[in-house]
């Protein structure tokens, strides 16, 4: 049955049997798009049900249309983007048709919203505390000494530690975790009937995420509030909702309880966002040799910040003593939050950063010791693809010079090397053609694509992958995966996959290195770090990660 | 190619300055041929009036000398003025600059501290001290007006320089082996382009009124007839001869006009992504 | 304690920067054609035999380079700027004399400039699109395209010509004894013209820049979170907006300070303004080189002045600086 009519039997069995009605009910809401745009609708015939006290998770991939959805829900659409037809009925108005005086007085009092980037979403010139009483500022609540009472009050309970220097402080003086925190004590200020939280934890540590989810669960329950929920993510929607909607494209594709949803998904595009989701380790492949294509002793760096005239410096050790070792044709994942120096020591391998101390041998010759022309002549042993692929390619360069650029420098006569070049891209899953185009004329996931085809053409010993699928969507995450998988079985790669999520490199990795503060805490096969952590910092992680314990309970022997 | 011009053509004020620079060229390239005379020449009585003899449209000045003649040979000495010097900027600024921001460390500091030198000091006065000391001559115009210049493009192209420096694929070409001068040139550089040609534009406007401004006070080269010198000799006569200050003053506004709008059309076609319309 | 160190090192700065601006203007002394007892007499002092071989004496000009420099730069840090001899007074006197008039117009035109360009720019930004948005930036991009001087002297025919509602030349009015409030008036009403015109051409760079800026800030996502706040779109803009699109206006205003002093040269020539830059424009007249580079040398001081209180002003204004890193 479709999702509208599951929807208006759900409400009215609900209403039959005397159940408290819907705090938001959307029917059929569509959002036009400027006629600019890749397509007509951002949003279309949209329709669901919030109730009060649950959590619903509206989950999607980029250009789902979800962020839309939320915008509506605040009459914060931007001037180019219309609601053509629909409506939300909250409080017995149609949201679709305020005027923004109306929208004032409900903003911020009846429905709050958070948004995704803490770093950027407090004002900076503002203190903490004056930013929260803005709200009531806003709806002419309570005296001013009332109000300082609640921001101190609302500061507590959102988790923050000495609420009277929070209060006091700038937002560049707090983690990002802490200004997470202070956004939803912004938001929690008059008690609203609805939080929308767009993406909230998606720019934070797991570690951190896990503590703001936690701490949005416990404030919903406290304040009987309902929460619409957006994410990408379906740990979080495990972790958290007691129901889910799934969009794609602007339309609803499936909706329902979470158990439901998850564990019997009925549409196709729910079934391929599980399925790509990476939940399960998998078996590690056999053929690993013995001697190591990678050897790393006690490599350091420190920083130093600050120490001028009058201030003493600041050292920050970035890297503290790492040893590891990499078989040829092994995968190793170096996971860690940010901080914990797992990218300093993808670069310090590679020489983009110089290290302080230590050693790196590359199939046994002392790589740190190498400098200049001989470093350069090296270089191509060891070779990066990176995080971001709108960065990682030359916009004015075609993708096939771009790729026989190293070949060239290497000496490789150029016709040789453009062969080369286009024959890497059928590597890798891409068309000879796409040698003649541009960067811009591919999407994120071609271009990584396109950025592991340098690299192959080099013909590196060992690849480092410095979170390389961490900013792709999920689907094509799990498409990236799937060719580095396919890659490491042909040409017996090795590679060391550095990357934040733990998820993503029990898909990969046939043995993981869990980092801190700069130094390895626990190294060992993949199947042992998820299945027998050791040590605690790597027991917190694994318990942040959202839904891997659900997934872990559901799956104990019955 | 085409698409450029696409994005260019849509902003209707960038055409329009597009024409009217057009105009002042054609106009600079033929005046040889509409006025071969020279400009100092008297050709009638002092003070005539604008539109009262068909021969001179724009009437005489002071000494009866042609003023629409002078506005076309001044259309020659200001533009080449402007573009000279602006390119001789260039040339100092931009090497400093990818330099600075390309090598980091002592280097970048010791000429940085150079720029903000030279922007600390006040840029007109400099350039009159300068032409002063060296007695006006379109030589030292040229050198006093880049020397006054270079500093904004220093600090544009270092800036460029230093975000596209952090980029992934320089990383990704370091890591390709490419020596440094190769990166420099064939990576970084050509991406640094955009804003320099924007730029650029803007400078010789400004080029043209810094050299307008400098002949105004005096400090023009004697031989040439510009626009700021005409405006200059009429300051004292202007109760009765509005006209002489009045059509250079024009001329030159017409002419930084259409530049200034050359340059905003010429951002919005190279930074497609930064166009007007916010999204 | 922080505070005074900061202070210091900045003073060290300036004091070496105006060092190099005193050295250079030794040097362009040097590098100047002809002799340098002559450039420094002037067009009219090189007449006189007498003067200029007291010159040479004062400035030991037999000596080598170096200890020509420290003499050089020895009279300048005792406010010795030289003497000039048309107009027969100590340059330095000369300078200080004129130079509250300077500051008086500067100052002026720059409150104006600021209030004027602020205030229409967020205008502007606020109405982004509309009519008055393009009307104001199409005045605006007009007055920023038109030379200095030029504007001045449109400014004189047609207020003070044509419609005789303003003075057009000179500080006071001649002749007249006035004191105490009268007086102030007179000199205000002589001050509106130059001061309006000075400040009209920077009006337009700060409203370009204002308007600019607010629409960038306009986009960031503090922005979004306070109108989620239920605050009214005004106070957004005044208190969300306008306060970060300032930032950058404050930087533009520091690095426009050198400008606003050079325009003061061609506004002083046109209005008959007796300040520095009037006093600069009778040096070029009359050769008068010592004069020029005293003042030169006085108006990049004056710039190095407006900086510090720029950065000061910056300072105070965004709590990121000063808190230590």
């Amino acid at each position: 049955m479709s999702a509208a009519t599951s929807q208006t039997m759900e409400r009215k069995s609900a209403s039959a049997a005397g159940a408290p009605s819907p705090v938001l009910d959307v029917l059929a809401l569509t959002i036009a798009l400027p006629s600019a745009a890749d397509r007509e609708h951002a949003v279309r015939d949209v329709s669901f049900v919030l109730w009060p006290g649950e959590i619903l998770c509206m989950v999607g991939e980029s250009g789902s249309g979800k962020s839309m959805c939320a915008n509506a829900l605040m009459g914060l659409l931007p001037s180019s983007v219309r609601i053509t037809s629909g409506r939300a009925m909250f409080d017995g108005q149609d949201l679709t048709q305020l005027s923004e005086a109306q929208w004032m007085g409900l903003r911020g009092a009846r429905i709050a919203m958070i948004f995704q980037e803490p770093m950027t979403a407090l004002n900076p010139l503002m203190r903490i505390g004056d930013q929260i009483a803005e709200v009531f500022e806003a709806h002419g609540r309570l005296t001013p000494s009332e109000r300082r009472a609640r921001i101190l009050a609302l500061i507590a309970e959102v988790g923050l530690p000495e609420p009277e220097k929070i209060a006091r402080a700038y937002p560049f003086q707090l983690s990002g975790g802490q200004r997470q925190r202070a956004m939803i004590a912004m938001a929690l200020a008059l008690e609203p009937a609805i939080l929308i939280a767009d993406e909230p934890t998606t720019a934070l540590d797991v570690t951190t995420q896990a503590q703001i989810l936690r701490l949005i669960r416990d404030l919903q329950k406290r304040h009987g509030m309902a929460v619409l929920f957006i994410t990408h993510d379906l740990g979080v929607v495990r972790e958290i909702a007691s129901r889910v909607i799934v969009m794609r494209h602007g339309t609803v594709v499936e909706q329902g309880a979470v158990t439901d949803v998850l564990e019997r998904p009925q549409h196709p595009y729910t079934k391929a966002l599980i399925a790509a989701m990476p939940s399960e380790v998998v078996a590690s492949a056999s053929g690993v040799k013995a001697d190591p294509v990678l050897r790393v002793r006690d490599l350091r760096k420190t920083y130093r910040t600050g120490g001028g005239l009058f201030r003493p410096a600041r050292e920050v050790k970035a890297i503290d003593g790492v040893s590891f070792e990499i078989a040829r044709g092994e995968v190793l994942g170096l996971v860690g939050e940010s901080g914990s120096g797992k990218s300093t020591v993808g670069r310090a391998i590679v020489r983009l950063i110089e290290a302080d101390g230590g050693q790196i041998f590359v199939g046994g010759e002392d790589m740190s010791g190498l400098h200049s022309d001989a470093l350069r002549r090296a270089r191509h042993r060891v070779q990066m693809v990176f995080q971001d692929p709108y960065a990682s390619l030359n916009p004015r360069r075609k993708v096939a010079g771009a790729i026989a650029a190293g070949p060239i420098a290497r000496g490789t006569p150029p016709a040789k090397a453009m062969e080369r070049a286009l024959s890497v891209l059928e590597t890798v899953g891409l068309d000879r053609a796409a040698g003649e185009r541009y960067p811009h004329e591919f999407s994120g996931g071609q271009r990584q694509r396109i950025g592991i085809a340098r690299v192959l053409a080099l013909d590196p010993e060992l690849i480092i992958a410095d979170e390389a699928v961490s900013a792709l969507d999920v689907s094509i995450q799990a498409q990236i995966l799937d060719l580095l998988r396919d890659l490491r079985a042909r040409l017996g790669l090795s590679l060391l996959f550095i990357t934040h999520d733990l998820r993503v490199a029990a898909q990969l990795c046939d043995r993981v290195a869990v980092m801190q503060n700069g130094r390895i805490v626990e190294i060992g096969p993949a199947a042992d770090i998820f299945l027998k952590p050791q040590h605690d910092y790597t027991k917190s992680l694994l318990a942040a990660v959202p839904g891997l314990a659900w997934r872990e309970a559901a799956r104990e022997p019955a | 190619m085409s698409a450029f011009w696409k994005r260019f053509s849509r902003n209707r004020g960038a055409v329009l300055g597009l024409i009217i620079l057009a105009v002042v060229i054609a106009i600079a390239i033929v005046a040889p041929i509409l006025y071969p005379q020279s400009p100092w020449k008297m050709v009638q009585r002092p003070f005539l009036q604008p539109f009262t003899l068909p021969a001179f449209p724009l009437g005489t000045d002071t000494l009866g000398r042609d003023v629409a003649s002078g506005l076309a040979h001044g259309a020659r000495v200001s533009l080449l003025i402007g573009i000279v010097s602006t390119f001789v900027a260039l040339l100092i600024g931009v090497p400093i600059g990818a330099i600075a921001g390309f090598a980091g460390g002592r280097i970048d500091d010791a000429l940085m501290r150079l720029t903000e030198l030279f922007q600390t000091v006040p840029n007109f006065a400099l350039a009159i001290v300068l032409v002063a000391i060296f007695q006006p001559s379109l030589a030292s115009i040229v050198m006093a007006i880049a020397v006054v210049s270079w500093p904004p493009v220093a600090r544009l192209v270092r800036a460029e320089v230093l975000s596209l420096k952090t980029r992934e694929f320089v990383d990704a070409a370091r890591l390709a082996g490419l020596s440094g001068r190769a990166i420099l040139m064939r990576e970084v550089l050509p991406n640094a382009l955009s804003p320099i040609i924007v730029m650029a534009s803007l400078m010789v406007a400004t080029a043209i009124l810094v050299e307008s401004s400098l002949s105004f006070l005096g400090l023009g080269d004697p031989n040439a007839m510009s626009w700021g010198f005409m405006i200059g000799a009429a300051r004292t006569v202007i109760r009765n001869a509005w006209w002489l200050s009045f059509f250079p003053g024009l001329a030159i506004l017409l002419t930084v006009l259409a530049l200034n709008l050359i340059g905003e059309g010429l951002s919005d076609a190279l930074n497609p992504r930064l166009a007007r319309e916010g999204r | 304690m922080r505070i005074a160190l900061l202070i210091l090192s900045r003073l060290l700065k300036v004091a070496a920067i105006l060092l190099v601006i005193i050295t250079a203007n030794f040097l362009l002394i040097h590098a100047a054609p002809g002799d340098p007892a002559a450039v420094m007499a002037g067009e009219a002092g090189a007449a006189d035999e007498k003067f200029l071989a007291q010159l040479r004496e004062q400035f030991s000009l037999d000596k080598p380079l170096y200890e020509q420099l420290a003499i050089y730069v020895g009279k300048v840090m005792q406010f010795d700027l030289g003497y000039s001899y048309r107009q027969q007074m100590p340059v330095a006197d000369l300078i200080f004399d004129r130079l509250p008039a300077t500051l008086l117009l500067t100052f002026s035109a720059f409150l104006i400039s600021l209030t004027a360009g602020v205030a229409l720019g967020a205008l502007a930004a606020a109405r982004a699109g509309g009519w008055a948005d393009t009307a104001i930036t199409s005045a605006a991009l007009i007055f920023y395209a038109t030379p200095l001087y030029w504007l001045a002297l449109m400014a004189v025919l047609l207020f003070s010509v044509q419609l005789e509602w303003l003075p057009g030349f000179g500080y006071e009015t001649i002749g007249s004894n006035a004191t105490g409030f009268a007086r102030a008036w007179d000199i205000a009403q002589h001050l509106i013209l130059p001061a309006v015109t000075l400040g009209t051409f920077f009006a337009a760079v700060y409203l370009r820049m204002t308007r600019a800026a607010m629409l960038e800030v306009a986009g960031l996502d503090f922005v979004k979170t306070a109108r989620a706040k239920g605050l009214s779109r005004q106070l957004v803009m005044r208190r969300h907006v306008l306060r970060n699109a300032l930032l950058p206006v404050v930087t533009l205003a520091g690095v426009q300070a050198g400008q606003l002093v050079g325009g003061a040269v061609l506004t002083e020539t046109v209005f008959a303004w007796p300040g520095i830059g009037r006093l600069m424009f009778e040096a070029l007249t009359q050769r008068d080189y010592n004069l020029l580079l005293g003042v030169f040398f006085i108006s990049a001081a004056m710039v190095i002045l407006f900086n510090i209180i720029t950065d000061l002003i910056y300072g105070v204004v965004d709590p990121r600086i000063g808190a230590a890193a």
